[in-house]
Parts: C-alpha cells; sequence; structure tokens
C-alpha cells in the first residue's frame, strides 16, 4: 500500500520540521530566560533523552521495563562518586564526567539485561520492578558508596542564578539530541529490524537467524548509557542525592509513559510525549497545590488519552493527515520510492499486529 | 513538535505570572515565597507547616503588618519531590518576585532548596530541615529555628544515664529507620548511655521501605532490654507499639524521636489506653509558657478547631519561622537579603519554640530538647534539673511515670 | 535466637497469609484476562478505607464490615473493568492494560487523598491488640484471623472456580480466551465478573492491612511491588501459588531480618524473585504457557 506521507515532499517536510525543532530548542533559553522556566525546559529535555532511551529497549522490542531508574540512579552516583575522589570543583569540567557516568551506567545494564532478559512479557515487567527495588535498597546499605540515607553532596557549581540553569540546559539538550539521533539510527539500522522482529515473534526472529539475546542486550546496556547520563546531570544540577530521589519509582513509570503518550515504538512518539507530560505535570502540581485534584485531573488526563488516542498521539495524528490526504485525492508515491522506514505510523503497535 | 512544548512551558509560564498580582513594589504587600508538600508522602506535615505559617501571617497582619505592610504567602506544592522543590524556589523568586522565603518540610528537601536559594542570595529561614546534612553543604545562608535533630533524644538519654544505680537500666534496645533524621539521633543517644555503662543488647536500622515490623520488634523483645529506644516516624512506631502489646513485653521506659509527638493522630492510631508512659523529644509543647505562644494557641483552636493536644509540632515550627524572620526584618528596617543574613548571623531572637541564636552554619544553638511522657491522654513535659534528672516543665506538675505501666 | 528465629517464621507464615489475600485478586485477573492490575495496591488501600469508614461513622466492627465493603469492592471492580479495561483493543493489551490500570490506580489515590488527606490512619478492634499464648509464642488475634480469612477466601475462590458454571467460564477464559469464545462462552461477562472478584477478595486484603498497619491514600504504591512479586513468584495465574509463594516470601524476609540485618530483609524479598526465575522463568507453579510469547 503507498503510504501519502512517504512523499519525498512530506519527507522534506519531516526534514525541515526537525531542524526547526532544533533551532526552537537551541533559541529557546535566549528567547525565555526565565530561571523557572528553563529548570522546567532542562528536565523536560531530560525526560526527552530518558523516554527517548527508554522507547529504543522496550519500544522497539516490546520488552516493558519498568526499573530503568537502575541507570538514572547508577549515573547518578557514579558522578557523586568521581566528584568526591577526585576532590573535583564545581564547574563545566564536571559535565566532562557525565559520559563516563553514561558508559557506567551501560555497563551496569549487562548484569541486568542478562539477569532480567531470561524472562518475557508480564514476568520481565515485574523482575524489572523488583531489579529496580533491589539497587534502590543497595543505595540505602552500602554505605562507604552512597553514604547510605545521608545522601551525597555534590560540587556546587559558581554560577549566578541568571544564566545557571543554562549550562545545565546545554547538557541536557545535547543529552536529548543524542538519545534522538541513537534511536533514530538504530531504528534505520539491521539492529533496529532485529529488535522489531523480537517485538513481533521472538521465537520466529531466532528461527530466522537472528540472535536475539545479544541484540536484546546490546540495546538494553544502549538505554542504561543514554539514561545514566541523564541521571548524572539531574544529580550535578540537584546539588545533592539521596536513594529515593535517584532510584525512584515514579521515574520507571514516567519515562514509559511518556512514550506511551508519543507513541510507542516511534522515534518522535518520546520526544512529543516528554515534551507534554512533563511541563504539563509540573504545572498541575504548582496549579492545583490543594489535595488530590491534580492527581485526578492526571489521571484522567490519561485515562481519555487511551481512550481516544490509544496508539498514542504521533501515529493516531499521522493516521489522520492520511486519511485527509487520500480522500483529498493527493498524488501517491511512486513506485520506485523505497519503503517508508521512519514513518511513524508505519511502527506504530496497531500496524504491527502482536500475535497472541 | 517542540513547537507543542514551547507553547505548553509558555502556557505555564503565563499561567504562572497571572496568578502573580503584585511584583514587590514598595507599597504593595510584603510576599513570601514558601513551597510545601501538599500532596506525596510529607503532605500530611506538609499541611501542618502551612497552619503554622498562616496563622503567623494572620497574626503579623492584624498587628499592622510588617515594616507597616501586609503579608501575604504564596505557597506552592512541591508534591514532596526535590525536583519540584527547585523548580518551585526558582518560580517564588524570579517569577513571582517573593521578598522572603521560607523552608518546605524536611530535611531533604530543605538540602534540595537551600542551594537554589543560595544562587540568589535570599535568606532562608526554615524550621523543618534539621538534619546534620543541611549544615554541612558550606552555605551560609539557611537559618533552621529549631533544635538541631541529632540533639533531640540528648536529655532523656542523659536523663537514664543520671539514675541512681538501683533504677538505672542496665540494658538498653535499639532501632532505626535508615533516614536522615532519625539515625543521627540514636546514634547521639546510644553513645551517651554507652558512656554511662548501659548495655547495647540490640542495635539495628532498617530501610524505610520496611513493611513487616515483625522480626525487629521480635529482636527487641527477646533481646528483653530495660530500655527501648526507636528511631521512628508514626507508621513505625505505631507498629512496634502494637507488637509490644501483643507480645506483653513492657521495657521500663519507651522513647521514640517522633510519632508520639503527632498528638491526635498517634491516639488515634495505637489507641488512648497503649499512650501510658510513651516518651518522645520534643522542643515545643502546647502549653509551654515562651512568648506569644498562647495566642498561636487560641488562633489555631479558632482557626482549625479541635483541642491544644491536637496541634502538630509542625505548627509552632512554621510559627518561629516567621516570627524568627519578622524580628530581623524589623531590626534592619528593610528587606536586603544581605542585610538580613548579616542580622540573622549576629542576632538574638525569640519565637514559641524559645529562644533562637544561630551559629555559622545556621543551626539553633540556643535550642534545646524536652522529654515528653503520655499521662492519661495527654503529653507531659519534663526538663532537665541540674543533676540532668527530668522534672516537670510548668505548667506540668506529677512526677515522670518510671518504670512505664504495663501496657 | 532460637526463638527469635521460630517466631520469625511464624510471624512469616501469618503475614504471607496476609499478604496471599491481598495478592489473589491480582493473579485471578491476570489469570483470566492476562492483564497486570496496577490498580491492585491501591484497591487494598480503598478497601481498608471503606472498613475505616463504616467503623468510624458506623460503628461497625472491621469483619462485620465485610458484609458491606465486599459487595462494595465486587461493583467497583466491575466498574472498572466496564469503563476501561474492556475498552481496550486487542493489538498492545498488555503494554496498555498496565497504563490504563495506573491512571486509574492515580484517580482513586487522589480522590482517596480528597476526601481523606494524607494522614495515616489504622482500624481498632479488640483482636487487633490482644494475642493467643500458645506454646510460648504471643500470636496476635488479628494475624491469626487474617490468615484464618485468607485460607478460608482463597478456599472458598478455588471451590467457585471448580464448582459453579461461572467458575467453569472462567477457568475455560483462564485456558484459551479464543477458545472459549467459540464454545460460546461471553468473554465480556466472564472478564467482568473476574476483575469484580479480584476486587471483592482485595476488599478483605485491605481490611486486615488496614487493622496492621496505618495506611495513607499513599500506601498503594509500596504494596503493588510486594503484590506483583509474590504474584510472579507464585506464578502469574496460580492462586495456589500466590499463597504459598507470600509465605515463602515472608518468612525468607523475616528469617533475614532476625539471622543478618533488617536493612538486607526487604532486598532478600526482591532477590528471591530474581532467583527463583533465573532457575524457573515461569514462577514455582506458573504454567508453561507463559514461556511462548
Amino acid at each position: 500500500m503507498n503510504d501519502p506521507l512517504a512523499t519525498p515532499l512530506w519527507r522534506g517536510a519531516r526534514v525541515g520540521t526537525a531542524g526547526l525543532a532544533l533551532i526552537a530548542a537551541v533559541a529557546f533559553p535566549f528567547v525565555f530566560t526565565n530561571p523557572a522556566v528553563t529548570s522546567v525546559a532542562m528536565f523536560t529535555l531530560l525526560f526527552v533523552g530518558s523516554s527517548s532511551a527508554w522507547n529504543l529497549f522496550s519500544g522497539y522490542s516490546g520488552y516493558m521495563a519498568l526499573g530503568n531508574a537502575v541507570f538514572f540512579g547508577s549515573g547518578a552516583y557514579f558522578l557523586a562518586n568521581v566528584a568526591k575522589d577526585l576532590h573535583l570543583k564545581g564547574g563545566i569540567g564536571i559535565f566532562a564526567l557525565v559520559p563516563l557516568a553514561g558508559l557506567f551506567a551501560g555497563l551496569v545494564g549487562v548484569p541486568v539485561g542478562w539477569l532480567a532478559l531470561r524472562t518475557r512479557r508480564h514476568t520481565f515487567v515485574v523482575v524489572t520492578i523488583s531489579i529496580f527495588f533491589v539497587f534502590q535498597l543497595l543505595a540505602y546499605n552500602l554505605h562507604s558508596l552512597t553514604n547510605g540515607s545521608g545522601g551525597m553532596q555534590l560540587p556546587m557549581p559558581p554560577w549566578l542564578a541568571d544564566t545557571y540553569n543554562n549550562y545545565f540546559y546545554a547538557a541536557a539538550l545535547v543529552v536529548a539530541v543524542v538519545a534522538i539521533a541513537l534511536s533514530w539510527a538504530v531504528r534505520r539500522s539491521r539492529f533496529g529490524l532485529d529488535l522489531l522482529a523480537i517485538r513481533d515473534d521472538e521465537d520466529r526472529a531466532r528461527g530466522l537467524g537472528v540472535r536475539t539475546e545479544r541484540v536484546k542486550l546490546a540495546a538494553f546496556a544502549l538505554t542504561g548509557f543514554i539514561t545514566g547520563m541523564c541521571g548524572a546531570i539531574t544529580a550535578y544540577y540537584l546539588g545533592s542525592i539521596y536513594p529515593p530521589f535517584v532510584f525512584d519509582a515514579l521515574f520507571d513509570v514516567t519515562i514509559a509513559l511518556m512514550a506511551f503518550l508519543g507513541g510507542l515504538g516511534t522515534v518522535t512518539g518520546p520526544v512529543v510525549g516528554a515534551l507534554l507530560l512533563e511541563p504539563m505535570q509540573q504545572y498541575l502540581t504548582l496549579r492545583f497545590s490543594n489535595a488530590g485534584i491534580s492527581l485526578i485531573l492526571f489521571g484522567c488526563l490519561f485515562l481519555l488519552v487511551i481512550r481516544f488516542l490509544p496508539e498514542g498521539v504521533v501515529p493516531s495524528l499521522a493516521r489522520l493527515l492520511r486519511h485527509v490526504l487520500r480522500t483529498r485525492g493527493e498524488p501517491q508515491a511512486g513506485p520506485g520510492d523505497p519503503p517508508p522506514y521512519d514513518s511513524p505510523a508505519d511502527h506504530s503497535p496497531a500496524a504491527r499486529e502482536v500475535p497472541r | 513538535m517542540a513547537t507543542a512544548g514551547a507553547l505548553s512551558l509558555s502556557l505555564a509560564l503565563t499561567a504562572c505570572s497571572s496568578s502573580t498580582k503584585s511584583t514587590g513594589t514598595k507599597s504593595g504587600p510584603i510576599k513570601i515565597g514558601i513551597s510545601l508538600s501538599l500532596t506525596g508522602d510529607f503532605s500530611a506535615d506538609g499541611k501542618a507547616f502551612q497552619q503554622g505559617y498562616q496563622l503567623w501571617a494572620n497574626a503579623i497582619n492584624a498587628s499592622g503588618g510588617l515594616l507597616g505592610r501586609q503579608v501575604t504567602l504564596d505557597i506552592v506544592n512541591d508534591a514532596s519531590s526535590p525536583v519540584q522543590v527547585a523548580t518551585n524556589y526558582q518560580k517564588l523568586i524570579s517569577v513571582d518576585h517573593a521578598d522572603l522565603t521560607f523552608g518546605p518540610f524536611s530535611t531533604l528537601l530543605t538540602k534540595a532548596a537551600s542551594q537554589v536559594v543560595a544562587r540568589y542570595g535570599y535568606a532562608f529561614v526554615e524550621g523543618a530541615g534539621g538534619g546534620p546534612s543541611v549544615f554541612t553543604s558550606g552555605l551560609h545562608n539557611v537559618y533552621d529555628v529549631s533544635l538541631p535533630v541529632a540533639n533531640n533524644l540528648v536529655s532523656s538519654a542523659k536523663w537514664l544515664a543520671a539514675m541512681p544505680a538501683a533504677t538505672r537500666p542496665k540494658t538498653a534496645a535499639y532501632a532505626t529507620e535508615d533516614d536522615p533524621f532519625t539515625a543521627p539521633q540514636l546514634d547521639a543517644a546510644r553513645a551517651v548511655l554507652e558512656a554511662a555503662g548501659v548495655k547495647t543488647v540490640y542495635n539495628k536500622v532498617y530501610p524505610p521501605e520496611t513493611t513487616d515490623y515483625g522480626p525487629i520488634a521480635a529482636g527487641m523483645i527477646s533481646a528483653k532490654a530495660d530500655v527501648v529506644l526507636v528511631g521512628t516516624l508514626l507508621p513505625d512506631v505505631t507498629a512496634f507499639i502494637k507488637q509490644f502489646v501483643q507480645q506483653k513485653y513492657n521495657p521500663k521506659a519507651f522513647i521514640a524521636t517522633a510519632g508520639p509527638d503527632q498528638g491526635a493522630q498517634f491516639i488515634k492510631n495505637v489507641g488512648a489506653n497503649h499512650t501510658q508512659g510513651i516518651m518522645v523529644p520534643n522542643e515545643w509543647y502546647p502549653t509551654v509558657t515562651t512568648p506569644g505562644n498562647a495566642e498561636l494557641i487560641a488562633a489555631y483552636l479558632k482557626a482549625y478547631g479541635g483541642t491544644a493536644q491536637d496541634v502538630s509540632s509542625d505548627v509552632p515550627e512554621g510559627y518561629a519561622v516567621g516570627e524568627v524572620t519578622a524580628q530581623a526584618v524589623k531590626a534592619i528596617g528593610s528587606l536586603d537579603q544581605t542585610k538580613l543574613n548579616a542580622e540573622l548571623h549576629s542576632g538574638t531572637f525569640t519565637s514559641v519554640q524559645g529562644p533562637v541564636q544561630f551559629d555559622a552554619t545556621g543551626q539553633n544553638i540556643k535550642a534545646f530538647a524536652y522529654a515528653f511522657q503520655w499521662q492519661n491522654g495527654a503529653l507531659v513535659p519534663y526538663q532537665p534539673d541540674a543533676g540532668q534528672l527530668l522534672v516537670p516543665a510548668p505548667p506540668a506538675t506529677t512526677a515522670i511515670l518510671y518504670p512505664k505501666p504495663v501496657w | 535466637m532460637s526463638t527469635e528465629l521460630a517466631k520469625a517464621v511464624v510471624d512469616g507464615v501469618l503475614t504471607g497469609g496476609v499478604y496471599a489475600l491481598m495478592a489473589a485478586g491480582l493473579t485471578l485477573i491476570f489469570g483470566v484476562m492476562e492483564i497486570i492490575n496496577i490498580a491492585q495496591g491501591i484497591l487494598v488501600v480503598l478497601g481498608a478505607y471503606l472498613s475505616y469508614v463504616l467503623q468510624t461513622h458506623l460503628g461497625l466492627d472491621p469483619f462485620l464490615g465485610l458484609f458491606i465493603t465486599v459487595p462494595v469492592m465486587f461493583f467497583v471492580g466491575v466498574g472498572i473493568e466496564w469503563g476501561f479495561v474492556r475498552r481496550l483493543k486487542q493489538q498492545n493489551r498488555t503494554a496498555l492494560s498496565i497504563l490504563v490500570t495506573f491512571a486509574v490506580a492515580i484517580v482513586i489515590e487522589g480522590i482517596l487523598t480528597q476526601f481523606f488527606s494524607g494522614d495515616l490512619r489504622s482500624l481498632h478492634a479488640w483482636y487487633v491488640d490482644r494475642s493467643l499464648h500458645l506454646l510460648g509464642f504471643y500470636l496476635p488475634y488479628i494475624y491469626l484471623l487474617g490468615f484464618a480469612l485468607a485460607v478460608a477466601g482463597l478456599a472458598a475462590l478455588q471451590v467457585f472456580l471448580y464448582r459453579t458454571r461461572t467458575g467453569y467460564s472462567i477457568r475455560a477464559s483462564m485456558q484459551n480466551r479464543a477458545g472459549a469464545q467459540l464454545v460460546g462462552i461471553d468473554i465480556n461477562r466472564v472478564s467482568a465478573i473476574t476483575f469484580g472478584i479480584g476486587a471483592a477478595v482485595t476488599a478483605a486484603g485491605g481490611m486486615v492491612f488496614g487493622a496492621t498497619t496505618t495506611f495513607n491514600p499513599n500506601s498503594g504504591y509500596d504494596l503493588i511491588s510486594r503484590l506483583l512479586v509474590i504474584v510472579v513468584l507464585g506464578g502469574l495465574g496460580s492462586i495456589g501459588g500466590a499463597l504459598i509463594a507470600a509465605v515463602v516470601a515472608l518468612v525468607i524476609e523475616d528469617v533475614t531480618a532476625v539471622l543478618w540485618s533488617p536493612v538486607w530483609a526487604s532486598t532478600m524479598f526482591f532477590a528471591v524473585l530474581i532467583v527463583v526465575l533465573i532457575v524457573r522463568p515461569n514462577g514455582l507453579f506458573g504454567r508453561q504457557a507463559a514461556r511462548a510469547q
């Protein structure tokens, strides 16, 4: 079937939008100089990174991980420990350690993934939750590495209040862009196809020669790398870390919700999800201070989205757009066009039915 | 897609600023920015703190305001999250243009918030961030009007240690949640008791996620310690008392860091007949004769009802933050944060919790802990005499119950 | 030490019974509908609050109150299934069900917060404070009654599943959803009843939970992770497995607290699951089918 969104025109529009989005993201702190806004924007970008990372493994492979805070916390504690042991002073130099923190979290992902990936489906979900709690408890108990419940302090940067957030915003933007680029590259690669094959039918994929164990583990570790960098930046920004704050169960759920909201298994889905959800969450908390109303609103909003956009915002909009284009009778894609790898609707869950 | 984000961000921004009526002009009301945990883990304490802040604001406004201007509280919710608390204080200072900032609830959130507030050079007076980590961060703008938490149990421990040999406990059991509020208190108390020759027969730390306190209670019971000291909040102290009652274990003294101070909530949870003799430290009590306290209690009862015993100790902590800040502001005659910091470091103040004077790290060196004992459904205050023994603090007159009556 | 150890084992068994009662609904719902009900934790808390309301406003004993809370929770369960779960499309149902039940949990938590604030509550009765002195142990009546209630409740559930017509339909749907539909079983009706029963059993679990610990609207989060571990450990869908898994996990946790240290007790609870799943990927009593995707 020809996809009206796969024409060169629409493809160009997509590239253009991505370029504009990047320009907008770079320009953002120069337009909105208010620290209260740049702070929300920075956390949003970190969630763009974390949610894209979650999607890179869970969205593509169909393995629902609800324990990615393991990576987040590992990255945070790695940075805190290195800064402490080397007696580092606050400043831009600390950011150079962020990729190392990511690598460390990625390494943590290897044994964790080896354990968790022995199970599938629902069991996998629960195993990742369990491993998450083991890590949180280790952070409490391994006093020599974490100082337990007393928490750890990170070096304090010397920057002034007006520009303070911009350094972190820049770092978060780099991580977010890396996350999106990686998830786009994986999506277009053989590696990505293997992951999708695993989602569709793991046993058949194995039968067809996909080295499923290796592919899953590699994607899991890659997720850990990105998420660990997000954790390290958050730790540096907050200045102090405690076990329940960096190994946070809510983080596990939030990044998955973002990917769902935007569109599971798509490159842009988690990005859109994070851009919508994080500012909204902070706004609702601020706006409705009194009692459970913000919780009720937040929950109802989710129920509405699941009810009316069950595939997520991006695939649902793409479908709508496609429908509009078809009925208008726009010129269809020529026969010579390559298959549309990166059209969001194509990797939406609906388009690839999981046999059960 | 980025436009969608930018849109929702700017929506959030406009919504934030639309709720801002004035931007701190000289003539308008003085705006005080506060982030409190109105939802999430700390919500019970957060709300009690809100009452304390509000009662102070009502009181000062009724007496003509601060520097002749009325005071308004700009309170936002942080849902007990450090990420939100960091955002909130940036919003309070840079968007809402708060003239003064007061602290959030808990050591954990105070630590995260203090760094943000320090960046703006604001003085940060707080009443619930007394954990050691707040004072070791090297900041010079944080002031805790309450007692540094590590010293909470010291009066009680010294009382046990100072008893005549015949009645002095021989053994003690300790259990504490792994929490920066409780664990340092137990360490300090144990140091006092061990120095006095009281043998430690049980000493365990348990994680905050613990849901089954049975084994820990069983450990203390089978250790048969003369006295039990626990580093608890309300849920775990309730569990221990239930287990001790069920197992008919009666230590000569049962002292908890927190939980029994929660008045009505504590009675509701453990049952009124099981409170007799239980002890808890605190630096304040509803009938304490500090200046302004009677007015605070009267105002509380008028605004929220209940009885004086229902007043959570969070309320005077919040109230005292307001009092101390107001005295410092009046002393310098302006809202200049540099002068305010200097005044807070050098001045001495009074509060419903007693005298306040800060050391270089912001700890209140004038504060000391009363020991409280539940007697016939009410908390009775005790203070150390010259020989470290606990004697009734006015207006209390009944002697302390030791050993604790059986359940 | 040995009496302490024996005490830990007894404690673990009794507490395990209470956890099994809370987890039974979760495993039943999974068995029939193949969805993970994240709202199970908040349903336990809701059950506790219902008992609390009956006790404080009508002075009703929590056990007697079950005659009201169990039917109420049944309809809450049916309502959740009808309102949200039924409307999920077949594709990607597993993942979406986690999302939808999480959203339901948030809404219930918000409503509870609105009505009851974040204050900690607990249930009271004569049997909460007293204990039976037996063989040198003090056995709290509430745990004994809770354990008895768990065994009775789970047995009744088994009888229902194996001896009634609706039970047959439910079991048929557990084994093969499509097949059950083919032989004329109304899957929607079965799903609604299953969800209702799952929630109804939880009312009993919530009551015992509320009598043994303090709770507030936030308590659901700590619970759900533990309940999930128990259910997976026992094998998803197996009610007897959940009972045994709950007892095993809690005994190991309590013994760890005595022999080693309380700080490692919770860690062991989760570590047990990881270790068991390395050896048996389907849990202790799981169906082999769970392995095939």
